[in-house]
């Protein structure tokens, strides 16, 4: 039996290792294996042995499938990695060809400007408000100091629609808005589109201004320079930024003054303005029935095309609303 | 305001670099827009005198000149200017000169001759040209061998200073001056002594002024018996010019120059085109006036008028009449100077299109006390000029009506609270002080009462002397302070979405955010919205931005139009901004948020063709918006009747009774009519439906096992989807969770005019598990509802 067993096991193990698909060496295991196997019915035959030899062929017969099972496990692995390793090397791919559905489009610079100012004001406190783009005159200009015949009026190329009615060529209007609708105290920024009817190289009819408001009981000027100073230098990220004040004058301030940048960017020595700021006129506080007494009103307008251009060094400002994509993709 | 630094400086010479000067200027409030030099850099060009022109042997268009420079020995200079004459004064340009361009002058023999120099034309030296089409004459008193830059003063620069409406004191050199002077803290004086000018025997012109509260003060003198020939002088031309004032004739030139010198507009008239008594008065609606340029006005009753006994002469502070201008043969000068109050002119020259410089001080405010100044100044400048004799003068002054000097009450600590400093009572004093403001009170003094030099039309309250010691203290010197005010904590609406989020879920999906002009042309307007009445502006810049834009649509199709133009296949778009929607009764401006695809519907790849975007492209993108705050469930989608959509291919967007907004293909002759390539695809939706949001209410998740059933329906292809869901919403269930469409179809075993529609319903109990039973009876619900309501069919081979 020994003779016939080493036989099975030697047959078995060059079956084994003459196969290459796992489905040939199942049909092997079958064969040896299997219910009706050849080690199986080996096993068969033990009842025909007297009993005292039952034990020990029965493990010789034992010891057979399990060195036959060793082999076909090994086997098994050993093709199953193989099949692995051909599958890998079919499903290879060219990793740098790009990815799909990646594009994204892009926000557009001034709304990215904007947003950048409206966090800096937000994180401090500030609300934020808006308000009509065609405006009537008692908001535009009348609340706010200027007159019908006042000189100021020239300073504002403003479109009209009827004579009260035009397009606002400032945010300041919301100031009044807001003054006119909560009480003090308040921090607010109005962002929006405002027009004036002037189109060259350095003006687009249309652009866009933030319009900032705190009245408070003690607001100083000393208070607002140092605001816009920080506003300024966070906005552009340089603690280097050099600033400078300079008295102006808006019929809705006073004092009222012009505020300069320069940097190296810019050039050694050049100034470049970048907005107005002022105290709260007093007339403007009565307009909208705040006692000037009792609180002080700081106001600032900025122009938000120039900081984007200062920003992202765009030349021409009429780029903004040409909008090329291959300038928008830049943002 | 042009002003030369060197006339200023005249004035007040503080102790800086032309830079630091202009810097000074500005920090003063007095806007510095450029510095420009009178002259580029050149040396060695000195005034010649030619005394003697020969015709060049060798050529015909070139002469030899002896041009005497002071060195003893003329100079030889082959000279090819037309205008070159013996004994004229010229520019000459020694050997070792470099003139602009970095042109050098040497030693040259030209056809043989040899040349010591050149004689040059104004641009030649990088002056403006002066007409003479050739060499720059020179006067001829010009001072042989003096140095060309002293004698024509060319180490000088215009300063351009931009001015604010208020700052109308500084519209002269002695204001600007002197407002420099109080910056500068440095010394401000005339440069020239001004005595009272007696005049010779009475004016023969009288004056009367009827509203003298228009025109409180007007003086005049005649002039006479001077040297019609006289000419202006070189030095006043040239200040003139930097001022950016023409050069004219002697007598206009003196009122300008006196105007730029000390700020007060005045006026000559030919005193022989007078007839009878000049008249200060209203106009007579209607009365017309030729002005000096030439233009005929018909005036309203609300026009100052100087008049005679014929008519309007003179519109008063704007400008003069034609027929009483002096001229040439003009042997009688009748001066104007006086004060009109800025009540009486302002909005005047705007209404008539005639701004001057008359008009552009009057309207802001002339000192009142310059009218008797002034005409000191230009019966000093001409007697020294031309000669001849003034008249004493006629003066009809109302001094009630005259401004009077502005007084203030003024709190040094009020002024210290509100800018935020720690200026002592004395150094305001002293900065009031250098503003020529007097001051009533003292350190221990609260309130003071300051008086304001007649010439500060802008000084009215408190605020405004905070403004003058903030400024001359130094706006850069404020301390730094942040600002103090008590931490309160924002509200937060959560219940409404951000644009923001909405911009970044387009921008997640390809769209470039564009912004485009709220106003286009009318043709646009009537083409894309022909149904909307546009609000059309007065005055627009051009026709094509003539009306408010009644959708988002018209900008972005002209930015589609725009890229396509540049080779950008592929692009999609989309806008958020106002637009205007002009009501019976009121304007609305609704925000909007608005979009354009077309191209291909995936950016180009490596794996081959790809298909142009369709209107379920467009519509995903839609729903994906609508879906961002939750309120998809609640959107309708109904075939849209805008005439602008293609008709099977657009939808409105409906939410309750309301349309949000609406989708779908441009209409294909829109899309030919503007030049667009390819099928346009567009959306426009109300951006207060998308920023609405519901607070989420959390409900309990089921624990039990959801069934699923498909159903296939069949129904007319024309019948639209929709009305399979209206039907099943009509089945009363409390666990019908969904209904999905998953798929359509048409062809083989069905009508040509059927399609299939198959649905899965899904559905799950919370409270226990469903039971075959009343599923089927659902189920069997829904078919009937279906049928009886739409029609439709069970398909027979599905289920």
């Amino acid at each position: 039996m020994q003779d016939s067993l080493n036989e099975l096991v030697e047959e078995a193990k060059g079956a084994i290792d003459a196969v290459d698909d796992l489905a040939e060496l199942d049909q092997i295991r079958v064969r040896f294996l299997g219910k009706k196997g050849a080690l199986t019915a080996m096993m068969k035959t033990l009842g025909q042995l007297p009993p005292e030899a039952k034990p020990k062929a029965g493990q010789k017969i034992n010891e057979a499938k399990q060195s036959v099972q060793a082999l076909l496990s090994e086997r098994k692995q050993r093709l199953q990695d193989q099949k692995l390793a051909q599958q890998l090397a079919s499903e290879s791919l060219d990793v740098t060809l790009p990815g799909r559905g990646a594009d994204l489009g892009h926000v557009h610079p001034v709304t990215q400007t904007l947003q950048r100012i409206e966090a800096i004001f937000a994180k401090a406190g500030f609300d934020i408000e808006t308000g009509p783009e065609v405006e009537d005159d008692w908001h535009n200009f009348e609340a706010l100091n200027i007159p019908e015949t006042h000189p100021a009026r020239a300073m504002h190329d403003t479109f009209y629609f009827d004579a009260q009615t035009l397009l606002r060529t400032h945010t300041s209007g919301v100031q009044i808005r807001t003054m006119e609708n909560r009480q003090p105290p308040m921090r607010v920024i109005a962002p929006g589109r405002v027009y004036r009817c002037d189109s060259d190289q350095t003006h687009t009819p249309m652009f866009h201004q933030v319009e900032g408001l705190i009245i408070e009981s003690e607001a100083t000027f000393a208070q607002l320079r140092t605001l816009i100073i920080e506003f300024l230098r966070q906005f552009f990220e340089d603690d280097a930024l050099k600033v400078r004040f300079r008295p102006s004058y808006f019929p809705f301030t006073e004092p009222s003054a012009e505020v300069d940048i320069s940097t190296r960017l810019f050039g050694d020595g050049r100034w470049i303005e970048v907005l107005g700021c002022g105290m709260v006129h007093p007339n403007v506080l009565k307009n909208v029935d705040i006692d000037s007494n009792d609180y002080t009103g700081l106001a600032f307008g900025l122009g938000v095309e120039r900081l984007a251009m200062l920003r992202y060094g765009v030349r021409d400002l009429r780029q903004f609303f040409e909008n090329d994509l291959r300038f928008l993709k830049q943002f | 305001m042009k002003v030369s630094e060197r006339w200023l400086r005249e004035w007040t010479n503080p102790d800086l670099t032309t830079d630091a000067l202009a810097e000074l200027l500005s920090l003063a409030g007095l806007e510095v827009d450029a510095v420009d030099p009178v002259a580029p850099d050149f040396e060695q060009v000195v005034v010649g005198e030619v005394v003697s022109v020969a015709k060049h042997p060798d050529a015909d268009k070139l002469n030899v000149t002896q041009v005497e420079v002071g060195q003893g020995e003329p100079l030889q200079i082959v000279c090819g200017a037309p205008n070159v004459t013996q004994g004229m004064k010229a520019c000459c340009a020694q050997v070792g000169a470099v003139l602009p361009g970095d042109f050098k002058i040497k030693k040259a023999k030209l056809r043989g001759v040899p040349s010591h120099g050149m004689l040059c034309g104004a641009t030649e030296l990088g002056l403006p040209d002066d007409g003479s089409g050739g060499l720059m004459v020179l006067p001829p008193d010009a001072p042989v061998g003096e140095n060309v830059r002293d004698y024509l003063a060319l180490n000088d620069h215009v300063i351009d200073i931009d001015l604010t409406p208020n700052r109308a004191d500084c519209l002269s050199v002695s204001g600007l001056s002197r407002d420099l002077a109080a910056m500068a803290n440095t010394a401000w004086q005339r440069p020239f002594e001004l005595a009272e000018q007696p005049g010779q025997g009475l004016c023969e012109q009288a004056v009367t002024v009827s509203h003298s509260e228009a025109c409180p003060k007007y003086l005049g003198c005649m002039y006479e018996g001077f040297d019609p020939t006289a000419d202006t002088p070189l030095w006043m031309r040239q200040r003139l010019q930097r001022s950016g004032v023409t050069p004219k004739a002697l007598m206009v030139d003196v009122t300008n120059y006196v105007m730029l010198e000390l700020g007060q507009p005045l006026h000559a008239f030919d005193a022989d085109a007078l007839q009878g008594t000049v008249t200060v008065r209203w106009a007579q609606s209607g009365e017309k006036m030729v002005t000096l340029e030439d233009k005929t006005v018909t005036l309203d009753a609300n026009t100052l008028v100087i008049a005679d006994s014929q008519g309007p002469v003179a519109l008063a502070g704007i400008m003069g009449g034609r027929d009483s201008a002096v001229t040439e043969g003009t042997q009688r000068v009748f001066f104007e100077s006086a004060h009109f109050a800025p009540s009486a002119i302002i909005g005047k020259a705007r209404a008539y299109g005639l701004h001057t410089d008359a008009s552009h001080r009057f309207e802001r405010g002339v000192d009142p006390a310059l009218p008797e100044e002034a005409l000191d100044r230009v019966q000093q400048l001409l007697l020294s000029i031309a000669g001849g004799r003034f008249s004493e003068r006629v003066a009809c002054v109302n001094a009630e009506h005259l401004p009077k000097a502005t007084t203030i009450e003024m709190r040094p600590s009020a002024i210290n609270q509100r800018l935020g400093t720690q200026i002592s009572p004395v150094d305001m004093q002293a900065i009031l002080a250098r503003l020529a403001f007097s001051v009533q009170g003292d350190a221990q003094t609260e309130t003071w009462t300051v008086t304001c030099p007649t010439w500060r039309f802008d000084m009215t309250i408190e605020a405004d002397l905070m403004e003058e010691i903030g400024r001359i203290h130094g706006y850069n010197h404020l301390p730094e302070t942040p600002v103090t005010a008590p931490m309160r904590l924002p509200h937060v609406p959560e219940t409404e979405q951000e644009v923001n989020l909405l911009r970044r879920a387009l921008v997640q999906r390809g769209y470039y955010e564009v912004m485009t002009y709220s106003f286009i042309s009318e043709a646009r307007h009537r083409q894309l919205t022909p149904e909307i009445e546009p609000l059309v502006l007065q005055n627009p810049i051009s026709d094509d931005m003539k009306v408010m834009r009644a959708s988002l649509l018209p900008g972005l199709l002209a930015t589609v139009a725009y890229n396509q133009a540049r080779q950008q296949g592929r692009v999609r778009l989309f806008e958020s901004g106002r637009v205007f929607l002009p009501e019976t009764d009121r304007l609305q401006q609704v925000e909007r948020l608005g979009g354009v695809v077309t191209g291909l519907a995936h950016p180009r790849g490596w794996e081959g063709q790809d298909r142009p975007v369709d209107f379920y492209d467009l519509k995903g993108d839609v729903e994906a918006l609508l879906n961002m705050n939750g309120l998809l469930e609640q959107i309708r989608f109904v075939a849209s009747e805008l005439k602008s959509l293609h008709p099977g291919q657009s939808a409105d967007i409906v939410r309750g009774d309301s349309r949000i907004g609406y989708l779908g293909q441009l209409h294909p002759k829109l899309s030919r009519d503007m030049d667009l390539q390819w099928r346009v695809f567009v959306f426009e939706l109300e951006l207060d439906a998308l920023r609405e949001k519901p607070l989420p209410q959390a409900e309990t998740i089921s624990r039990f096992p959801a069934v699923q059933r498909d159903l296939a329906f069949v129904m007319p292809q024309a019948q639209p989807v929709q009305a399979l869901k209206d039907a099943i919403a009509l089945v009363p269930s409390d666990w019908l969770r969904a209904v999905d469409i998953f798929d359509v179809y048409q062809g083989e075993g069905l009508a040509d005019d059927e399609k299939s529609v198959a649905l899965s319903l899904h559905m799950q109990r919370t409270d226990r598990t469903l039971e075959d039973a009343e599923v089927e009876a659902l189920i069997s619900a829904v078919i009937e509802k279906v049928g009886e309501t739409t029609g439709a069919r069970l398909r027979d081979d599905a289920h």
